[in-house]
């Protein structure tokens, strides 16, 4: 199990997780709202750093995103003794949208080397589910005996890309979200960069708070709307809750966005997974959504609210305006309970559940964690069964290939390069391999197809550069200005994963991580550790990058233990 | 009207990569959502909503009108004349 050795939370509500809390505490909100900014045609309201903030997080040669993430690692760190320059230490950095135009690959490099860290850093790609994505990475790493400490951090930095593809989607308001509430009206953007330090293992027994276990679920409904019956995140609490006592939640920290689908669909899935009496939590109130950084950012709040014995008010609700049974506040609630569970759900059908315990002071309360560091006897190996290659140099377009031995399934026209290729590769390989080996349980028990069905985790260096490129043009012109809502959608890299999912109904786990390079041994371990620390039995797999419909190149492959 | 509709059937098959569709498959009262239609989604509407701003400059605010108003060619080309501001 993996325990918090440190924190640190650089919003515009402070810069250390204390002056955050206490802000967050006393009931302030950084939403503000913005009419004209980055010349945008329609207001928004949105927590974003002021020119002083900005000023004080800026360091030379380094983007505002890249400042933001070092500033908030570079904090958490002075509270510990980490030699930093350690081959035990992994980074990983979540975010949705990094420096646009760029790989955030390259970004998690320079962000690394400016700390001192010596390992490759690994970059989960999530869309808005990265934060938790990562700290379960984080989890089955140390839980491997890979390395000693995981450094998780998770930024996000507004911009007029981010914003207008929102707005094109009819998801941002123009006035402070209202969680829950019948009047919600859509989600802020936010900025921020929140940082936790993972141990392995606690030798001093003087850290709290650990890692109990987590599940990450994809819908296969859609690419954007969540399933209107909650089936993955219903799926995904389920799979944490199995083995353990409800009554010992303090508090759900929901997702929470305030958008009107979102948060109906996680009422229903907290109601369908019998937790309609826990308080809920939702935090966005204070700070918007604030993306890659939401699921690091609102673990360490929850966590540090637990500490003091309350539950954080949901500011910005008032009357329930969703179907499912919740129990939500925007008063402050006391609690002595000491686990909590964290939810997420974004694009690409993801959603994750993760549950903290604090039980080192108490041991009596929820019950150990189910995935323990798992012992080298026991640990699987993995073997690829099937492998299919394909790339340009066959003299073949991506819609050439689909054309000849794929065709009828016409949203392959709507889909960008990277994920045409991912979905053209995913249908030969499944062609490939024999019709028992993909299980088809459509029928079956949800939490068996999550066991059943493979996971998909796919890797690459360039994110989704080239879908980037092509929303830029839509909204760089401002006597031209068109954001295309469904072009936007696609600028998320883990969209590739979330179609072959949709395509052959898999609600496994779904990841897209970014590497500096294509590096096999990296890569087999993020599969082993995931296979080894989830229930997942098989997983498809490869690397994929596409510059356009003539050049590609992708390998993939179905993973499975030994 | 008809070269409305006919603008409209062009459009829309274009900025929705209707590739696969041939216009002859569908007139101005085939229905555009659902399985007995040609089965467009929420990001469809969406996407014909940035159209009707881009072609004839009519600004939709609430998505939640786009749903009764694109329900075929038909009545998006009804909704055109009314409202178009070019």
């Amino acid at each position: 199990m993996v325990y918090v050795l440190s924190t640190n939370i650089t919003a515009p509500l402070g810069f250390t997780t204390e002056q955050n809390y206490r802000a967050v505490r006393s009931g302030v909100s950084a939403l503000k709202r913005y009419d004209g900014l980055w010349g945008l045609p329609e207001p928004f309201a949105a927590s974003l750093f002021n020119e002083e903030q900005k000023a004080s997080l800026a360091l030379d040669g380094y983007t505002c995103f890249e400042s933001l993430a070092i500033h908030s690692v570079r904090e958490a760190l002075s509270h510990t003794q980490l030699d930093v320059t350690s081959p035990e230490i992994v980074l990983i950095l979540s975010t949705t949208k990094g420096n646009i135009g760029q790989s955030p690959s390259e970004a998690a490099q320079r962000i690394a080397t400016a700390i001192g860290l010596t390992t490759t850093p690994i970059v989960v790609c999530n869309a808005c589910v990265s934060g938790l994505s990562a700290q379960l990475l984080a989890d089955h790493l140390l839980s491997a005996g890979l390395y000693d400490y995981a450094v998780v951090v998770g930024a996000e930095v507004q911009s007029k890309f981010i914003v207008s593809g929102f707005q094109a989607l009819k998801a941002v308001s123009d006035e402070p979200c209202r969680p829950f509430d019948i009047e919600r009206n859509g989600l802020n953007p936010g900025e921020a960069a929140a940082t936790i330090i993972f141990k392995k293992e606690d030798t001093s027994n003087s850290l709290h708070w650990y890692l109990v276990n987590g599940a990450i679920c994809n819908d296969a409904f859609h690419i954007s709307s969540p399933s209107p019956q909650a089936n993955g995140l219903t799926a995904a609490i389920e799979t944490v809750m199995e083995e353990q006592d409800k009554s010992e939640l303090a508090s759900i920290s929901v997702h929470g966005t305030g958008t009107l689908y979102n948060d109906q669909m996680e009422s229903k899935a907290i109601q369908r997974a019998g937790l309609s009496d826990i308080p809920l939590s939702a935090l966005k109130g204070y700070y918007g959504h604030t993306m890659g950084a939401a699921g690091v950012l609102e673990t360490i709040l929850t966590m540090r609210a637990t500490d003091d014995g309350i539950v954080l008010p949901s500011k910005g609700f008032t009357e329930l305006g969703v179907s499912g049974k919740v129990n939500i506040s925007s008063e402050c609630q006391q609690t002595n309970k000491i686990s909590f569970m964290k939810l997420l759900s974004g694009f690409g059908g993801n959603n994750v559940a993760v549950l903290y315990s604090r039980d080192m002071d108490c041991p009596s309360l929820i019950s150990a964690p189910r995935c323990k560091s798992i012992r080298e006897d026991k640990r699987f190996s993995i073997i690829k069964t099937h492998t299919i290659r394909i790339s340009s140099d066959q003299g073949k377009s991506l819609t050439d290939i689909y054309k000849q031995q794929i065709g009828n399934y016409p949203k392959f026209y709507k889909m960008d390069i990277l994920t045409r290729l991912a979905f053209v590769a995913s249908e030969l390989l499944i062609k490939d391999m024999e019709e028992t080996q993909v299980p088809r349980l459509i029928c079956a028990p949800l939490l068996q197809r999550v066991q059943e069905e493979p996971a998909i985790i796919l890797f690459n260096h360039s994110s989704s550069l080239v879908a980037d490129r092509q929303f830029l043009k839509t909204i760089s012109d401002a006597e031209n200005f068109f954001p295309s809502p469904s072009v936007f959608v696609y600028t998320l890299p883990n969209i590739t994963a979330g179609e072959i999912a949709i395509r052959h109904h898999l609600c496994g786990e779904t990841s897209f991580c970014i590497l500096p390079e294509k590096d096999e041994t990296l890569m087999q371990q993020i599969l082993e550790v995931t296979l080894n620390a989830t229930n997942a039995k098989s997983i498809i797999s490869g690397w994929i990058d596409a510059e356009s419909e003539t050049t590609f190149e992708c390998e993939l492959s179905l993973i499975e233990k030994e | 009207m008809e070269q409305l509709i006919n603008d409209l059937k062009l459009q829309i098959k274009e900025a929705l990569h209707l590739e696969e569709l041939s216009l002859e498959d569908f007139d101005e009262n085939t229905p555009l959502f659902g399985e007995d239609g040609i089965g467009l989604d929420s990001i469809d509407i969406l996407e014909i909503v940035v159209l009707m701003e881009k072609e004839y400059g009519i600004r939709m605010s609430k998505p939640k009108e786009g749903k009764a108003i694109f329900q075929s060619i038909k009545t998006i080309a009804e909704y055109v004349q009314e409202n178009r501001k070019k």
